[in-house]
């Protein structure tokens, strides 16, 4: 037993060695966010939200803001430094566009992030203009003017590993459009090995108003998907063009085929009170809900059809104050719970909102 | 690979030059004869990297997984001190850890069915990683008998995997999409499983010491050093070489 013993001797003297010894400094942060965009409430229509995907602050003014610059407040990561310096004003006269750079601590990394006013000028969309995500390749909407108003699950979809390539999220364009050359085409897709890891085996296509809080992508995806934007007025009716046709296989959360079960979509606008958005846990049921337009039959379509949905207002709700609107569509109507039929394929063209 | 395999059969002629020359001493009346050892045992150790990167910040645990060895042993004496020696090993190497690293940068492999994509991120949090490889290993030593008691031994090793495991979790951090500039995404617990990715082969030094205890059993240390990664080099799960770094504590026994 002689040897026994300095032989193990020699195993712990290699681990500490190995391992503890070994721990080196900390490397510089090599991180470059603008953490939080602080402006007062009172200039704006809805909250402050920092796309940090795709590096934009996006702010939603009220038109005296606007007129006169703001003065945000910006914190950014920690050993991080901003130009232009937080406390400058911001002007929104010029035609230029507003541009931070973050520099990490390590010096190593830049983030340059440009600020977005974002207006919904008019409520009626032809989804002709389509941007394609730089890094991971997916496809979003924009507007006449070059802002982002509508988001979708594809800034999720994209972090299951799915190939980088437009065709491979559930949301993208097509030129079978109902009106103009484009229509958006949204198709619940399998999930991938990394999302079955998650409990996810399948993702329908989405497309709503809002923006996609990628934070939560994985701890909480249905508060990643924050839908509404800032509307002023009284909301009368939901119009639009759809056309559907359900996956062949119905498939429940644990990726078990249902029989007799058929993949249904959802089209629906909600309005609702406060600067805040809701997200995919409370959309259904906030007590800030004033009215909600829904298609009550989300079966097959052959052709685009034409829908035509009232807002119906809840009885005694005050429709005072700050309002958002959003507008959902899944091509799985169950989508949120991770079930539905893979395949299954909704194209939307010509949406509007009529006010009274 | 080419390299370490010449570093190995360099390393044997030098010791068996040594044996030869050590021969020329000793009395005429001895005949180079065969010794048959069954060999078992446990693998202490880790699959590591040889000088931790400072991406890891704290190593908070470390335990051995039920890893044995179970080998057969053929040697000749040549000289009355000198002999070699090649072997044949079931030889498990595992260990479990956790740990916490800071920006750590990874890359995610996904085939399904005929496409094939990728994750890329660094993540920052804790991390437990369990590894437990099978192979079936063949040593090459130069052996040293100075006496009835003591035997040493020198060379080099070939494994074959036949099983991997290489799986653990994340938790308690954050990981950023595409690098330390993407977007943060929350992460409470992920598993992952490199498992396939294990490299089929392994090579490496290995060289221990025998203490007889008994009239053909002997106590045995041996302390194998993988030169191979355990990875192969377009692996990107981890953005550092792994190495099999393992000490055998068992016994001999001449048959």
């Amino acid at each position: 037993m002689n040897l026994r013993k300095p032989g193990f001797l020699a195993a712990i003297a290699l681990f500490v060695l190995l391992f503890t010894s070994c721990i080196k400094d900390a490397p510089l942060n090599p991180e470059a966010d603008i953490d939080s965009f602080i402006v007062d409430k009172k200039f704006l229509t809805s909250d402050v939200f920092i796309d940090q995907a795709n590096a934009k602050v996006l702010l939603y003014l009220k038109k005296s803001a606007y007129d006169s610059g703001i003065v945000p407040r910006i914190v950014v990561t920690p050993g991080a430094t901003i130009t232009p310096p937080t406390g400058d004003t911001l002007r929104f006269d010029s035609t230029g566009t507003q541009q931070y750079t973050v520099t990490s601590q390590s010096g190593k990394y830049h983030k340059v992030y440009t600020v977005n006013v974002v207006n919904i000028g008019t409520w009626a969309w032809d989804f002709e203009n389509w941007m394609i995500q730089p890094t991971s390749k997916y496809l979003y909407p924009i507007e006449p003017d070059s802002t982002q108003i509508w988001s979708s699950g594809n800034p999720g979809v994209s972090l299951a590993g799915v190939p980088k390539d437009p065709s491979a999220y559930p949301l993208r364009d097509t030129t079978e459009a109902y009106h103009g050359n484009y229509s958006a085409v949204l198709e619940t897709r399998g999930g991938t090995t990394l999302s079955g890891i998650m409990g996810i085996r399948l993702f329908a296509g989405s497309l709503y108003l809002g923006v996609f809080d990628s934070k939560y992508a994985l701890t909480q995806p249905l508060a990643a998907t924050q839908f509404g934007q800032p509307y002023l007025g009284r909301a009368a009716r939901f119009t639009g063009y759809y056309k559907y046709r359900p996956g062949a296989v119905y498939q429940n959360k644990a990726g078990k085929p249902v029989d007799g079960a058929i993949d249904s979509c959802s089209i629906y606008a909600v309005l609702y009170r406060g600067t805040t958005r809701l997200d995919g846990t409370n959309i259904h049921t906030s007590d800030r809900v004033v009215a909600v337009a829904q298609l009550p039959d989300g079966s097959a379509r052959g052709n685009f059809t034409r829908f035509d949905l009232p807002f119906v207002y809840k009885p005694g709700a005050i429709t005072t104050g700050s309002m958002m609107l959003a507008i959902v569509i899944s091509s799985s109507q169950n989508g949120d719970k991770y079930e539905g039929a893979i395949g299954s394929r909704l194209l939307v063209d010509s949406l509007k909102i009529i006010h009274e | 690979m080419r390299r370490i395999y010449k570093v190995l059969i360099g390393l044997f002629l030098i010791i068996a030059a040594a044996g030869s020359l050590q021969a020329q001493d000793t009395t005429r009346t001895f005949k180079p004869f065969l010794e048959h050892r069954i060999i078992a045992g446990f693998n202490f150790g880790a699959t590591a990297p040889v000088g931790l990167p400072n991406t890891i910040r704290a190593i908070k645990g470390y335990w051995p997984e039920f890893t044995p060895a179970l080998g057969y042993e053929l040697s000749l004496r040549a000289t009355p001190k000198w002999g070699a020696a090649i072997g044949v090993k079931l030889d498990f190497k595992g260990m479990g850890t956790k740990d916490e690293v800071m920006y750590f940068p990874t890359v995610i492999t996904v085939k399904d069915g005929s496409s094939t994509g990728t994750f890329e991120g660094t993540f920052s949090g804790k991390n437990k990683t369990i590894v437990r490889n099978a192979y079936v290993t063949f040593p090459v030593s130069a052996v040293f008998t100075p006496n009835n008691d003591w035997r040493f031994s020198l060379g080099g090793y070939f494994s074959w995997k036949f099983s991997s495991n290489f799986y653990g979790t994340v938790s308690d951090g954050y990981i950023r999409n595409g690098g330390p500039t993407g977007e943060k995404i929350i992460v409470d617990e992920a598993s992952f499983d490199f498992g396939g990715d294990v490299r089929k082969f392994d090579a490496g030094l290995q060289g221990g010491a025998e203490r007889r205890v008994g009239k053909k059993l002997s106590v045995m240390g041996n302390l194998s050093w993988g030169l191979t990664p355990v990875f192969p080099k377009d692996f990107k799960g981890l953005d550092f070489p792994l190495y099999n770094i393992y000490m055998m504590l068992g016994v001999s026994y001449k048959i």
